[in-house]
């Protein structure tokens, strides 16, 4: 509907689209993590929308690290938890 | 001079001067009034050009005023210069002006295309059913007029309005009716299509009996009532539609349009003068509003009723614009001369956004609070003054300037919906007010609606694209600080949608427990908000095809009253057959009646029992028909089409047997194995039962309960596993012998399987 510039969405489709020969020439295994990297950044599509960038891989990239870390996080904790229950 | 105290039931120009009034007399009569009603128009531009159009217009034929005046233009600072341009006789205006922007193509135009009843309006407070007084002379002329309610009212009069309701027998476009249906007051007339003479005179006794107000027909505008008007030509018998004598009805024609992302089909209307005609198929939102919504909107819009139920939200709120715009002297111009300043390219990235929608926490949530604004773009508009000739506001709240346009426009409606609002919380359940206040609530919601649309269409004569953006950039703010306002208060935001929020806090259950909050909120933003309500439990459903993602707008939960609220799964979608949606409505009541969370696990098998009940009537051949009936919309010419969608392909069946579509109808289809794989319903004869394609509809039948059942970690795989085992058996066994021996329950509810959300 009489858009000007393309939505956050059509924005995330074209980054992710320009790295189609990148993803291509991957091994399966490799390909698969890529694609789970992506997914990652799809979970903040709004946030990245509203921050409005002039770059937007900047922030789906940032997405990308934000949603490592929570991973390393919650590992972090369970290594802790784990840890814990075996001195005990 | 008689006074006369009724409802004012339609107005149009006279064939000579002036403007023709009905009214429904308090005395029962109905009553045919005149009034001398000059209309005016404006000219502005170029001096020698505006000399030149004051010539030509002295050489016209009509009775006209010419004057030098100035007005406002509320896309200039300073009042413009303008030639006016009175006649007493409306009826000749359209035509004039016409000839005149023939002539004169670079003048522009003030007021010159405006509907009377709008002029009307304007000067005299009418609309549709206003209730009125007049002073009336001997010659039937209307002296003086008072209109003694106002639009605004809460409860409108109960006017008296004759209906007379007609309709074929069954839908023309699928088979030839045979009878004709009217309804009077509870009496049933039933008129064969076959006798025509007979038909005419006794359609035509009973609307001279009768003298309906208001005649509601089913296909009346595309079929019925040109059909009607053929044969009492050719039988010479004229049939009273109007109750005008002397004038024909008025044909508008049929016509397609893109709106909101949609093709949408207009049918050719029939209008009539003194009466007033819906047509329940060419209505619009007439499934979702129906005759009190109709009758709301043309009294608030004041677009005469049989306009009112026709057209749009978006011609209802221009027409209230123009209307506040012609009582504040503000000029309407005819054709929009406003473009957009330059913006640098990050100014466009920061504006030219919409709502904020998030992507939910994906999976099942238990005692969840729903708070929305209260329609929140339109109080934008009003709190913050937000108006194409306002300055741009740099704060959500009050504002600085005096009201625009727009505003002015929006309060009174705005108010009048809260207020309904309001009241529908107090009413009890068996209070008829309930069912009218919903319908009038509804079409309030679609002028709402419309109007910030409105503000940013490049036809709108208000409308500036820099208003939208203000009423969007202020929207999101308003949603992050409600966020900011949720966190710091322990809640946890499970989603946001544009003018909603979902939240979750342990212990927080019953609505007082949310009322900090939303008095939080309400500081924060200066908005309205309420609690849409507390939901047992809901669930937020992610992409069909790829897991990881989640969908924003496709959800499903139930409130703490039992009561059910669905987005974008199947049951909600207009072109899913109605097997497949019963199902699923079906399927989603049964988890509905869960109380707490282990009583849900409880309820999954049994929702799996009713989908394998569904499969065994499919496959035995037990579903109707039109239970199986898709409607799909036909968004282009054929010709557009490079690989033919089913619908497209049942449009092409229709073409060949001389049914032609155009885009923005819908067909209704079934799918159907072989050939072309789908028979379009409205060909002149049945589909096969045999070639009916049962795997297809099995197909969509349990996508429909994958994507229900999907938070509890059922896929179509695993149902595909779950039901076939034990569908083989069943089919080999008579009916009655399946009856008694329900399936056993094999499919157990196993936790493992509840999907983690993606992040924690």
């Amino acid at each position: 509907m009489g858009r000007t510039l393309p939505s956050i969405t059509q924005a995330f489709i074209q980054e992710q689209a320009a790295f189609s020969r990148f993803r291509r020439a991957l091994r399966r295994g490799d390909q698969l993590a890529l694609d789970d990297l992506f997914a990652s950044a799809r979970q903040h599509l709004s946030a990245a929308a509203y921050a409005a960038h002039a770059l937007p891989m900047e922030t789906f990239l940032l997405s990308m690290l934000l949603e490592q870390h929570k991973e390393i996080l919650r590992l972090r904790r369970q290594m802790a938890e784990l840890i814990g229950s075996l001195d005990a | 001079m008689p006074d006369r105290v009724g409802w004012l039931l339609d107005l149009y120009e006279d064939t000579r001067e002036g403007v023709v009034l009905w009214l429904i007399g308090d005395d029962g009569e109905r009553w045919r009034l005149r009034q001398n009603f000059p209309v005016t128009f404006y000219a502005a531009g170029d001096l020698e050009q505006l000399r030149g159009l004051q010539r030509y217009l002295r050489t016209r034929p009509e009775k006209l005023r010419l004057y030098r005046t100035q007005r406002r233009d509320l896309f200039h600072d300073k009042p413009l210069t303008l030639l006016a341009i009175e006649m007493g006789a409306p009826i000749r205006q359209p035509r004039l002006f016409q000839q005149i922007a023939d002539q004169f193509p670079d003048l522009d135009y003030y007021d010159a295309d405006l509907n009377i009843t709008l002029r009307h309006a304007a000067r005299w407070g009418t609309f549709p059913l206003a209730r009125c007084s007049v002073s009336v002379d001997d010659k039937g002329i209307v002296r003086e007029l008072r209109v003694l309610d106002s639009p605004w009212d809460l409860d409108p009069f109960d006017v008296p309005l004759r209906v007379l309701s007609l309709k074929p027998d069954c839908d023309p476009a699928h088979a030839q009716p045979s009878v004709l249906i009217a309804c009077h007051d509870g009496h049933e007339y039933r008129l064969s299509f076959q006798l025509e003479r007979p038909l005419l005179i006794n359609l035509r006794a009973l609307l001279r009996r009768i003298d309906p107000d208001l005649l509601l027909t089913v296909n009346g505008d595309t079929w019925l009532l040109p059909l009607l008007l053929s044969l009492a030509k050719r039988h010479n018998l004229p049939l009273p539609f109007n109750r005008e004598l002397g004038r024909g009805v008025l044909h508008k024609k049929e016509g397609t349009y893109f709106s909101y992302g949609q093709i949408i089909y207009r049918g050719q209307q029939i209008l009539l003068y003194g009466r007033c005609h819906i047509d329940c198929r060419n209505a619009m939102m007439w499934q979702s509003y129906d005759l009190e919504g109709a009758l709301e909107s043309a009294r608030i819009t004041a677009l005469p009723i049989q306009t009112a139920a026709r057209v749009s939200p978006g011609t209802g709120i221009s027409s209230m614009q123009i209307t506040t715009a012609l009582r504040s002297n503000i000029l309407v111009p005819w054709r929009k001369q406003q473009i957009e300043r330059p913006k640098t390219a990050l100014d466009l990235i920061r504006f030219d956004q919409g709502g904020l929608v998030y992507q939910p926490i994906v999976g099942l949530h238990f005692d969840v609070g729903m708070i929305d604004f209260i329609s929140m773009y339109p109080s934008i508009m009003v709190h913050s003054n937000i108006s194409p000739e306002t300055p741009f506001p740099d704060r959500l709240g009050s504002s600085d300037y005096p009201p625009g346009l727009i505003p002015l426009t929006l309060k009174p409606l705005l108010e009048k919906r809260i207020a309904l609002k309001q009241r529908a919380l107090s009413l009890p359940s068996w209070d008829p007010r309930r069912r009218k206040d919903k319908a009038r609530s509804l079409a309030h919601k679609w002028l709402l609606v419309t109007c910030f649309g409105y503000l940013g269409y490049k036809n709108a004569r208000f409308g500036r694209i820099e208003a939208h953006e203000a009423v969007t950039t202020w929207g999101r703010e308003a949603l992050l600080r409600a966020k900011e306002a949720a966190e710091e208060m322990g809640f946890r935001v499970l989603h946001m949608y544009v003018d909603g929020l979902w939240v979750q806090k342990d212990g927080c259950r019953e609505p007082r427990d949310f009322q900090p909050l939303l008095e939080e909120v309400a500081v924060r933003t200066s908005l309205p908000i309420s609690l849409d309500g507390v939901y047992r439990w809901v669930a937020f459903l992610h992409s069909r095809v790829d897991d990881r993602l989640p969908v924003p707008n496709s959800y499903f939960g139930v409130f703490q009253d039992g009561s059910v609220k669905a987005r974008g799964i199947d049951l909600r979608r207009r072109d899913a057959a109605p097997f497949v949606a019963d199902t699923q409505r079906e399927m989603l009541h049964c988890l509905a009646r869960a109380q707490n969370p282990a009583d849900l696990q409880q309820q999954v098998p049994e929702a799996v029992d009713i989908l394998r009940r569904r499969l065994a009537a499919l496959n035995a051949g037990r579903v109707p028909l039109e239970n199986l009936l898709v409607g799909k919309k036909l968004s282009k010419q054929l010709a557009g089409y490079r690989v033919l969608s089913p619908g497209a392909r049942a449009v092409m069946q229709l073409q060949a047997a001389g049914k032609p579509v155009r885009p923005g109808q819908r067909v209704r289809l079934i799918f159907t194995r072989g050939g072309d794989g789908v028979h379009a319903w409205d060909l002149p004869y049945p589909p096969d039962l045999a070639s009916v394609d049962v795997e297809h509809y099995q197909k969509l039948l349990l996508r429909a309960a994958a994507n229900l059942l999907q938070p509890f970690g059922l896929n179509e795989d695993v149902l595909l596993v779950q039901v076939r085992a034990d569908l083989g058996r069943q089919l080999e066994l008579p009916l009655r012998a399946w009856r008694r021996r329900r399936p056993p329950m094999v499919f157990e509810f196993d936790p493992a399987l509840y999907p983690a959300p993606y992040h924690q």
